[in-house]
């Protein structure tokens, strides 16, 4: 079983690597395509770790786009770093993660989830008012450009971006198959039953929460060398949030697969309704949300075999969610 | 320099109270469903395009407008509850309040798509008429603001305290087992105040419509400001969250007035993040423990 899905990854990771040389990345949308799905896959897992795993809902994650963003912005406008400088997708990683353990410890150290979501919420917001405040050195409201004459092909993006994708795949396949997926998952069930039973709480919640904040980290940095322009309404922007969340909970929330289909899918069905419905497509991912939770709270996953599995249930499966509300 | 910081003062009250009313809509509501309901602010837009056309179309005039938007917006609140919340209102957290950030971004865009993203303001003659008392001076419109506060919180309050559904809607928030044991529907009592809830954003959304310019993405900085003022005063309690919105109404104009404009929202965020990593129960509530 598992050589045979290591076969599959390994098939399926070749054939993205060998698009570009069968798309002509100058004329064909397929590479630009999976460039911005292996984006969202990305962040989607990273969601995916701290809510679909830990149980955790962070509404914050574009708080650690951004913040990746501009760390490249920033050092590169500085002449500190270069053009696609892996030093500097590293460090937006790494400051991405250093929020994240300096606002998830006390955020994540009282017994309520719903304090967290608002805190990550507000998270994003006081991210977004400092860069338009602190002017020079964040370029304010403006944002900063990039010297987009460096831009050669999106080839080197396309690869970079893929590799995140894998990266965080492989994260979650580690998590999954170690203690720490194991400790994670019993927070989510029963945090007061896992804290019981020995497992540090607080330390592996907020583990995963700067895990999950790097990937974020580094996926902005990626799309900042892209852009070019690093303003903070787009940076800063909910949709960062929003878009991975119902990626991942459309696809199935608490799974590894989950957040890759449903990755897939709705860059596909956003990049489809931009090109036929400018206007009005993000009033679909807003209904698909809703419509999601309500008729498929586990996910595209979930619909595999009728009942989620042992072990990957989803992490909105209603039965067990009444029991902790009764609990809590 | 005293009468500077006085008049400040007023103001951050006055637009505080603003705050205060969405965050008891959104307390109620989390109250007895425990949905975080991040929508409210969205609803309050909504209830406030909806004065502004009925002033545009009708020439309604906006106080006139809430004997039409907060039935309206009750209405809605049964729609959304019976429609979207029913299924899933005891599964948890996540799913209702996905549910709650779904909607937002719905009728956010949907009023983008309908009413363009031009910002809007309520133009009356009274508009920018202000009273001055003891050398105050004080807007019309916000003092009318913040008697619509006063009025919808006694409203609410009376309700709670005096009436049966009330006394069943308190029951149910402080223990749903066991008010379901002495007959209690919980649907019927979640009906009832989500629609009461709804019903405060759209006296909210007709006091913002006469007070503030807004576009259809100002309901999202409303909900977080409504969320602050909720975690300052305490979930659950009407009071706290009239007192936690003044006191951000209050902290907030300080702010804007040594600083600026733009540092008003960064501090109010600030010590929302403050208040809820280090006291996340309430700067005004009293049994934290028993409630939550």
């Amino acid at each position: 079983m598992t050589k045979k899905r290591l076969l599959l990854a390994i098939i399926i990771i070749a054939a993205c690597c060998a698009v570009p040389f069968v798309f002509d990345p100058e004329k064909s949308y397929v590479v630009y395509f999976l460039f911005m799905a292996a984006i969202y896959v990305t962040l989607s897992q990273s969601w995916n770790l701290v809510a679909g795993y830990t149980g955790q809902v962070s509404l914050g994650h574009h708080a650690f786009f951004g913040l990746g963003a501009y760390v490249v912005a920033i050092l590169w406008s500085r002449h500190l770093i270069g053009y696609l400088d892996p030093i500097g997708i590293i460090l937006a990683g790494v400051a991405a993660s250093m929020l994240a353990v300096l606002v998830g410890i006390p955020l994540l150290s009282k017994l309520r989830g719903d304090y967290f979501a608002l805190g990550t919420l507000g998270l994003g917001e006081i991210m977004r008012l400092l860069t338009i405040q602190l002017g020079a050195f964040t370029g304010g409201p403006m944002g900063i450009l990039l010297p987009s004459s460096s831009f050669g092909t999106i080839l080197p993006h396309y690869f970079i971006a893929l590799s995140l994708a894998v990266l965080s795949i492989a994260v979650m396949f580690y998590m999954t198959r170690s203690h720490i997926g194991l400790a994670l998952v019993s927070i989510r069930e029963d945090e007061a039953a896992a804290e019981a039973s020995g497992i540090n709480v607080l330390k592996f919640k907020v583990l995963s929460f700067a895990v999950a904040a790097f990937l974020a980290g580094m996926s902005g940095s990626i799309l900042a060398y892209y852009v070019f322009t690093i303003e903070p309404q787009g940076f800063y922007g909910l949709n960062w949030t929003l878009y991975p969340v119902l990626m991942c909970v459309l696809g199935g929330a608490g799974t590894m697969t989950g957040p890759i289909i449903g990755g897939l899918l709705l860059t596909a069905v956003f990049e489809i309704a931009r090109y036929f419905l400018p206007e009005i497509h993000p009033i679909f991912s807003g209904l698909f949300i809703i419509l999601a939770i309500m008729f498929l709270p586990t996910g595209i996953m979930g619909l595999r075999k009728g009942a989620p599995q042992k072990g990957s249930a989803g992490a909105f499966d209603i039965r067990r969610s009444l029991k902790r509300a009764k609990g809590g | 320099m005293l009468k500077i910081v006085i008049q400040v003062l007023v103001n951050g009250v006055l637009s505080g109270t603003m705050y205060g009313i969405a965050a008891i809509g959104l307390s109620l509501i989390f109250g007895t469903m425990r949905i975080v309901f991040i929508a409210q602010g969205t609803m309050i837009i909504l209830a406030a395009y909806g004065s502004y056309w009925l002033l545009s179309l009708f020439r309604i005039d906006p106080y006139l407008s809430i004997i039409i938007v907060v039935p309206a917006s009750l209405i809605l609140g049964v729609g959304f509850y019976q429609g979207l919340f029913r299924k899933v209102a005891r599964a948890g957290q996540f799913p209702t309040l996905l549910i709650a950030f779904g909607l937002m971004a719905l009728l956010e865009n949907l009023m983008f798509v309908m009413f363009t993203g031009n910002a809007r303001a309520v133009q009356t003659s009274y508009a920018s008429y202000a009273l001055t008392i003891f050398g105050i001076k004080v807007s019309f419109v916000r003092l009318m603001a913040f008697v619509m506060a006063l009025a919808g919180t006694g409203a609410v309050t009376f309700f709670l305290k005096r009436t049966m559904l009330g006394k069943a809607v308190r029951a149910a928030s402080e223990n749903l087992e066991y008010a379901m044991m002495v007959g209690i529907t919980p649907h019927t009592v979640n009906t009832i105040t989500f629609a009461l809830g709804m019903g405060l954003a759209g006296l909210a959304g007709v006091a913002t419509a006469t007070t503030y310019g807004f576009d259809p993405f100002s309901g999202f900085v409303f909900s977080l400001k409504a969320m602050i003022a909720l975690a300052i005063g305490g979930m659950g309690s009407v009071a706290g969250g009239l007192l936690g919105g003044i006191l951000l109404g209050v902290v907030e104009n300080y702010t804007a007035f040594f600083l600026t404009g733009g540092w008003a929202d960064v501090v109010a965020y600030a010590v929302f993040l403050l208040v809820l990593m280090f006291k996340p129960e309430g700067l005004f509530s009293r049994d934290v423990s028993a409630k939550l």
